[in-house]
């Protein structure tokens, strides 16, 4: 069957044109069909419709491959084509799922009662503030009131939020020792923790390193409406940290006790997998602002109760600039409070509705019937070219 | 015949192609840019001195025609492929570096960025680079002039090449920015706990599986048992290694340790920001193609179109 003479660009026709020029070429010899799929009830394996050139080899043997579909790469395949249909459809899809979505998780986020509350401005002198937190003498009990804008369902989390402190930098994520943490007589092997490796009296620190040594030691007390609240501070830690990368017999040693102090001490009596708030700490944060679980409060907390804290201002971020603050959240089944997901739903979803609409806008103002050829640009003017 | 070849090569700069089946042949073949050896009645010197061997004469019109195109077609769609996956992976890892003071830590577990290009990201290459088809062998050999194609460069010219790479950066920010700000900094679940580097690095990481893996989905044209196999296969490996890997003590698999089983699965977070993160870096592609293909189709786009029944 002869092509269709109009998919042929009138260039092709010249007769410079390697394709053509090959094709009127080879058109003198006999055309080669790939072999149809062997069908004949003789069972014979050859196929029924040979060319002309191989009738003469059916007494020798055929050097001819063997048929399967996978080697002539006629395997059954779907051949996907965009037509205007399958594009508006696939949008309407998308917008149609994701709108619902969009709009669940803000409800969601949106009934979330978070609280945030910087507090390492007004918890120290306005001059000499690094000294004044380095000072072991000083009282550096600070005391804040919050208001609380909306109900608050138990069980509400606790976080301290820090910030511009870099728990993701190479050196302070390299250093630490995870087997001394979990094992008993790996006490000694320390070779990542520098510089914190020997106490004061030669043996090693366990934990070593400095993600142990930072630990965060600001203390909170909270009570509601001059009423002391419990803050439970079990169950903080991630299941598999406490089982399984910190060990139960390992108990601190030497922990804080040199010249420099960079955060809580440690109770050498408690062994290291229930020693909750430092497997919080250890458990590195992405990004340089980030918030760690303090502990939870397991009442309600009522609108426009007063919240005091009393807060033991203990560590030190004001020697590299960084910031503390508290936080009071509730959580839901989307988890904290972030409105961010439920609106890049909403806007993929809304975008996606739009973009359907405007196909089918599209495609009643200029309907296109696929593979036309009377679009092509050189079929459009009849009278120039020869069809 | 080596030096008519040399002449013409030299003097017109054209590619030149020399076919012959006898030991005679071999200079020219050798001279010429493609040599195309016929193995038959004059032994197997031509063969051994060519890039291409054929049994018969007549078969050179299906090597130039139907194989010259597809493969054309399937090299330079696998070396942008190849551009475009590296830079949307290797990309996630700049951003991260520009939020951790450029201290050179990997966002990612050492092991998953070495699998990277080994087990999620390869097989479906291959299956694009092997067999992907536009049209069928017939339509090939009955317009020629889709072999003008690999002629004028239509698919590996500098515009493709750099707007494949625009694609992946864009990709690329799109997964960065999108993770960060979906599970940073609030709780991930409902138990009040968040997301550390471990969490982020393997949400960022599935995004960049799937986005890689939907986006060949998006490109290929001939969807066989293999091509799924493969596509959704790569995903699959990724979830499973995941959990495998996690399962190691942490002394092997460190930050990876049950992550993804004990963190990621059962925060409806994760699944919700990596479907909407994947889907917001397709469209950017999705859009180009659809205006491309519908709205401003080129010639090959034409001819598989008018021949899309009758494959």
């Amino acid at each position: 069957m002869p092509p269709p003479l109009s998919l042929l660009r009138p260039h092709d026709v010249s007769s410079g044109s390697l394709a053509v020029a090959l094709y009127a070429l080879l058109h003198h010899f006999p055309r080669t069909f790939p072999p149809p799929p062997p069908a004949s009830p003789s069972g014979h394996s050859k196929a029924s419709l040979m060319d002309p050139l191989e009738m003469q080899d059916d007494s020798k043997k055929s050097n001819k491959p063997k048929y399967s579909k996978f080697t002539q790469q006629e395997l059954p395949a779907c051949k996907p084509l965009l037509t205007p249909a399958i594009v508006i459809s696939t949008f309407l899809l998308v917008g149609i799922l994701f709108v619902p979505i969009g709009l669940a998780s803000l409800s969601a986020s949106q009934e979330i009662v978070e609280l945030v509350h910087r507090y390492d401005t007004n918890c120290v002198p306005l001059a000499d503030k690094v000294g004044f937190i380095q000072d072991t003498k000083t009282d550096k009990s600070c005391t804040r009131t919050l208001t609380v804008p909306k109900h608050m369902k138990n069980p509400i989390q606790i976080y301290y939020q820090i910030g511009d402190f870099y728990q993701n930098h190479r050196r302070y994520v390299k250093s630490r020792s995870d087997k001394q943490l979990r094992y008993k007589d790996a006490a000694h092997l320390t070779k990542d923790c520098e510089p914190e490796v020997y106490g004061a009296d030669g043996a090693p620190i366990v934990p070593c390193g400095l993600v142990a040594w930072s630990l965060f030691n600001d203390t909170y007390t909270i009570s509601v409406n001059k009423k002391a609240i419990e803050v439970n501070k079990k169950d903080i830690a991630w299941q598999s940290d406490k089982n399984k990368k910190f060990g139960s017999d390992v108990y601190p040693r030497n922990f804080q006790n040199g010249n420099l102090i960079g955060g809580a001490k440690l109770n050498e009596s408690i062994p290291l997998s229930e020693q909750e708030d430092l497997i919080v700490w250890m458990r590195t944060a992405a990004l340089p602002t980030f918030r760690k679980l303090y502990g939870r409060i397991e009442t309600d907390i009522m609108e426009n109760d007063q919240l005091t804290v009393v807060i033991q201002n203990n560590y030190n971020t004001y020697s590299f600039g960084g910031s503390k603050a508290l936080v009071l959240s509730t959580t839901s089944w989307i988890g904290g409070k972030n409105n961010f997901i439920g609106v890049a739903y909403l806007t993929v979803g809304g975008f996606c509705l739009f973009l359907a609409l405007f196909f089918v806008v599209l495609y009643m103002i200029k309907p296109r019937t696929l593979g036309d050829p009377s679009f092509l640009s050189w079929n459009r003017c009849t009278l120039d070219y020869p069809n | 015949m080596e030096a008519v070849t040399r002449l013409v090569k030299i003097r017109t700069s054209k590619t030149t192609l020399a076919i012959g089946d006898g030991a005679n042949d071999v200079g020219m073949l050798q001279e010429a840019d493609i040599g195309v050896g016929i193995s038959g009645a004059e032994g197997m010197q031509a063969v051994m001195a060519s890039d291409f061997a054929i049994a018969q004469f007549r078969f050179l019109e299906r090597l130039l025609l139907v194989h010259g195109h597809w493969c054309y077609r399937r090299i330079a769609a696998m070396i942008c492929y190849f551009f475009f996956k590296n830079i949307t992976f290797g990309f996630t890892l700049f951003w991260f570096e520009a939020h951790a003071m450029f201290s050179a830590q990997p966002a990612y577990n050492d092991w998953f960025i070495s699998f990277y290009s080994v087990a999620f990201t390869s097989l479906p290459v291959i299956a694009l680079g092997v067999f992907d088809k536009d049209v069928s062998s017939r339509v090939c050999l009955e317009v020629p002039s889709l072999h003008q194609d690999g002629v004028n460069n239509v698919f590996f010219s500098w515009s493709r090449i750099l707007s494949w790479m625009l694609n992946g950066m864009c990709c690329s920010i799109i997964i960065y920015f999108g993770s960060l700000n979906a599970i940073l900094v609030q709780a991930v679940r409902q138990d009040g706990r968040v997301a550390g580097f471990d969490i982020l690095g393997v949400t960022m990481y599935s995004c960049v599986v799937w986005t890689v893996n939907c986006q060949l989905a998006l490109y290929i044209s001939y969807f066989t048992w293999i091509q799924h196999f493969v596509i959704w296969g790569s995903i699959l490996i990724w979830y499973t290694f995941l959990v495998i890997y996690g399962l190691f003590s942490p002394a092997i698999s460190a930050t990876a340790y049950h992550v993804f089983v004990e963190a990621c699965a059962p925060s409806p977070l994760y699944w919700l920001s990596t479907l909407m993160i994947v889907v917001t870096a397709l469209i950017p592609f999705f859009v180009y193609k659809i205006s491309r293909t519908l709205y401003y189709p080129q010639y090959h786009d034409q001819v598989q179109r008018a021949n899309s029944k009758n494959w």
